[in-house]
C-alpha cells in the first residue's frame, strides 16, 4: 500500500516536470505479458489519476520495433532480443520469469515428451501420437506466429537448430492455441504456463511433463523445468517519466507477489 | 450588379456556381488521387523486391520463410486462388439462385423479407464472420476433416457467404433491367416461368450476371479478417481441404507488424499482386460493360 501512495507522490512530481504533459502511456507488445502489464496498468491509473495506460498485445516482435520506432513507450517481450535489435539502443529490464508449458488435449494419454522427441514433433519427423507412445492418432502441430516471443523462445530452446514443420496452423495469439488445442484431440500446442490454469477459459489442457519436470511454478523458479524464459520491459534508453514509474510500479512488491504469482508467473527476485 | 437591360448573373452567383464545381471536381480527383498515390507507393516499397529477391526467388518458389530470407510466394497466391474458387463454387450458385428468386419469383411481400436479410449478409463486419467460422464451422470442419479444422475449405465456405450479397445484389439489378415486354413475349409463345427464366431472361441479363461474379471475385480475393482467422496461416503449398494454408492478404497481416527491411519489401511485393489482380478485375468488367452497350 505504501508504495502505491510512493508511486503517487512520485508521479505527481513527474507530471510537474512535464515530462508526458498528457500523461498517456503506451505499452506494446507480448501477449503473453498482457495480463500483467493490464492488471499493473489498472492498478497504476488508480493510484496516478489523469494517467492513461494503453496496453496492447501484438507480438514481442511488434513491440520492440514499436518501442524502437518510438510508437510507443514501452515494450514488452517475452524473448531476448536478438542480435540486431541489440543495437538498436533498448534497455531492458526483466519483470517475471515464464515457463512455457507443452499442451494437449486433456483426452490425450501421453503425459511426459523429452525435449528430443518435442523437437521431432514440431520438425515434423514424427506425425502421429502412437510413436510417442500415445493412440494412433495424427499429430495436429498449433503453431505461433513469427511475431511470438513464445515461439522464438520455444525455437530457442527446443528446436535449436531445426525448423518447425511448415504444416503446422499458425495461430496469432496464446488464447486462440489454449482454444484450439482444448477441443481437438489430436492437436499439440506450446502456450505460457501461466494460461495453462483453466481461470483464463471454461476449457481445459493438460499441459505435459518435459523431460520428466513438470511445470510448475516451483519448478519454474527453480529452473529445473527445461523451458523457461524471463519476460522483458523495453524502453528507449533508461526509464523515464511516466514510463519509469510504470516499470517501478510493475516491480513493486503489490504487483510482483499479487499480480504475477496469480497471472501464474514467477516473480523477478525468485528465479534461482 | 448588372449591365443595362440584360439581368445577367451577379458576379457572386457567378463565383458560388465555379467553387461548387470546383468542390464537387476536388472529392472526385481526392479518389482518383488516392488511387494513384496508393499504386506508387505500393510500386516504390515493392520494387526492390525485384533486385534484392530477383522475380523467379519472389514468384515462382514456394518456400516463404522470412526469417531465414527465404521470399517465395508461390504457396500464398495458390491459397489465395484455391480460396477464392472454392468460395466462387459455392457462393455464386446460391447468389444468382438468390438473385432470380428476388427478381423473377418472390412476391412482393417475400422480397421485402429477403431482400433486407441479403443486405444485412453484406453488413456483417468480416472479422463477425471470422469469429463465428472459428468457433462454430472449425470445430464442424475438424470432425470432417479429421485435422483441427483450419484450412481452405472452411475459409471458402465463409467466404462464400460473404460474397454472396455482393454477387446477388448485382445479378438482382442486371436480371431487372430486363424490360418486362421481353418476358412478356416469352410467355405469348407458351413458355412456362422456368423455361422464360434459364432460356430467357438469364441469358439476356448474362453480361450483368458475370459482372456481378468478377466483382464477388474481388471481393473474395481481397477479404483478410476472416480468411485470416480461418485459412491457418501455415505458407505451405495445397495439402488437403482440411489442411493449412496461408492466403497473399492473410500472410500480409500476420508478418506486417513485425517486418523489416527485406521481409517488408516482399510484403510490399505481394500487395502489389493483389492491387494488380483487382485492376484486372475492374478492367475486366469494363470491357464487358463495353460489349454490353454495343
Amino acid at each position: 500500500m505504501c508504495c502505491v501512495v510512493a508511486a503517487a507522490v512520485l508521479a505527481t512530481a513527474g507530471c510537474g516536470d512535464g515530462t508526458r504533459p498528457d500523461g498517456q502511456l503506451i505499452v506494446t507488445g507480448s501477449t503473453t505479458l498482457l495480463p500483467i502489464a493490464e492488471q499493473a496498468a489498472e492498478s497504476f491509473q488508480k493510484a496516478n489519476p489523469g494517467t492513461n495506460v494503453l496496453v496492447s498485445g501484438l507480438g514481442s516482435s511488434a513491440g520492440i520495433e514499436a518501442v524502437a520506432s518510438g510508437t510507443s513507450d514501452i515494450g514488452t517481450a517475452s524473448r531476448e532480443l536478438n542480435a540486431d535489435e541489440q543495437g538498436l539502443g533498448l534497455v531492458d529490464t526483466p519483470v517475471a520469469y515464464d515457463g512455457i508449458a507443452v499442451i494437449v488435449h486433456p483426452d490425450n494419454p501421453v503425459d511426459a515428451l523429452g525435449t528430443d522427441e518435442l523437437r521431432a514433433v514440431f520438425s515434423g519427423e514424427i506425425t502421429n501420437w502412437s510413436q510417442v507412445g500415445g493412440e494412433d492418432r495424427r499429430i495436429d502441430l498449433v503453431n505461433r506466429d513469427e511475431a511470438s516471443g513464445t515461439r522464438e523462445a520455444f525455437k530457442k530452446i527446443v528446436m535449436k537448430e531445426t525448423t518447425f514443420d511448415r504444416s503446422a496452423v499458425v495461430l496469432p495469439g496464446t488464447g486462440q492455441v489454449r482454444d484450439v488445442v482444448a477441443h481437438s484431440k489430436g492437436a499439440i500446442g506450446y502456450i505460457s504456463f501461466g494460461f495453462v490454469a483453466p481461470r483464463f477459459s471454461k476449457t481445459q489442457v493438460k499441459a505435459i511433463m518435459v523431460d520428466n519436470v513438470a511445470p510448475s511454478d516451483e519448478s519454474i523458479m527453480t529452473g529445473e523445468y527445461p523451458i523457461s524464459r524471463a519476460l522483458h520491459f523495453l524502453t528507449k534508453g533508461e526509464p523515464s517519466g511516466l514510463a519509469g514509474l510504470y516499470i517501478q510500479h510493475v516491480l513493486s512488491k503489490e504487483i510482483q507477489e499479487g499480480v504475477v504469482p496469480e497471472a501464474g508467473f514467477v516473480p523477478i527476485g525468485d528465479h534461482k | 450588379m448588372s449591365t443595362d437591360g440584360l439581368r445577367l448573373v451577379s458576379k457572386q452567383t457567378q463565383a458560388k456556381e465555379w467553387l461548387l464545381a470546383a468542390l464537387f471536381f476536388a472529392c472526385a480527383f481526392i479518389a482518383v488521387l488516392a488511387v494513384a498515390m496508393i499504386f506508387v507507393f505500393v510500386g516504390y516499397q515493392a520494387w526492390p523486391i525485384i533486385t534484392d529477391v530477383g522475380v523467379t526467388n519472389f514468384l515462382f518458389s514456394g518456400d516463404w520463410s522470412p526469417t531465414a530470407g527465404k521470399y517465395g510466394i508461390l504457396g500464398l497466391v495458390q491459397g489465395s486462388a484455391i480460396v477464392t474458387i472454392f468460395s466462387l463454387a459455392m457462393g455464386t450458385p446460391l447468389a444468382v439462385c438468390t438473385a432470380i428468386f428476388l427478381s423473377e419469383i418472390a412476391s412482393p411481400r417475400i422480397r421485402a423479407l429477403v431482400r433486407p436479410a441479403v443486405e444485412l449478409l453484406a453488413g456483417i463486419p468480416s472479422v463477425v464472420y471470422g469469429f463465428f467460422g472459428v468457433v462454430v464451422l472449425r470445430p464442424l470442419m475438424g470432425d470432417a476433416t479429421t485435422g483441427l479444422g483450419f484450412g481452405p475449405l472452411t475459409a471458402s465456405i465463409i467466404l462464400a457467404i460473404m460474397i454472396v450479397p455482393t454477387i446477388a445484389a448485382l445479378s438482382e439489378d442486371a436480371l431487372g433491367s430486363i424490360p418486362m415486354g421481353v418476358r412478356e413475349a416469352s410467355f405469348a409463345m407458351g413458355a412456362t416461368q422456368w423455361q422464360t427464366i434459364y432460356k430467357v431472361v438469364v441469358p439476356a441479363a448474362k453480361i450483368g450476371i458475370v459482372d456481378a461474379i468478377i466483382l464477388g471475385m474481388g471481393r473474395a480475393v481481397g477479404e483478410t479478417m476472416a480468411v485470416l482467422m480461418l485459412v491457418g496461416g501455415a505458407p505451405q503449398f495445397f495439402a488437403g481441404l482440411g489442411q493449412p494454408m496461408s492466403t497473399l492478404t492473410a500472410q500480409i497481416v500476420m508478418d506486417m507488424s513485425y517486418s523489416t527491411g527485406t521481409h517488408r519489401t516482399a510484403l510490399f511485393g505481394m500487395a502489389a499482386i493483389l492491387f494488380v489482380t483487382s485492376m484486372a478485375l475492374v478492367l475486366s468488367v469494363r470491357l464487358l460493360s463495353r460489349l454490353k452497350h454495343q
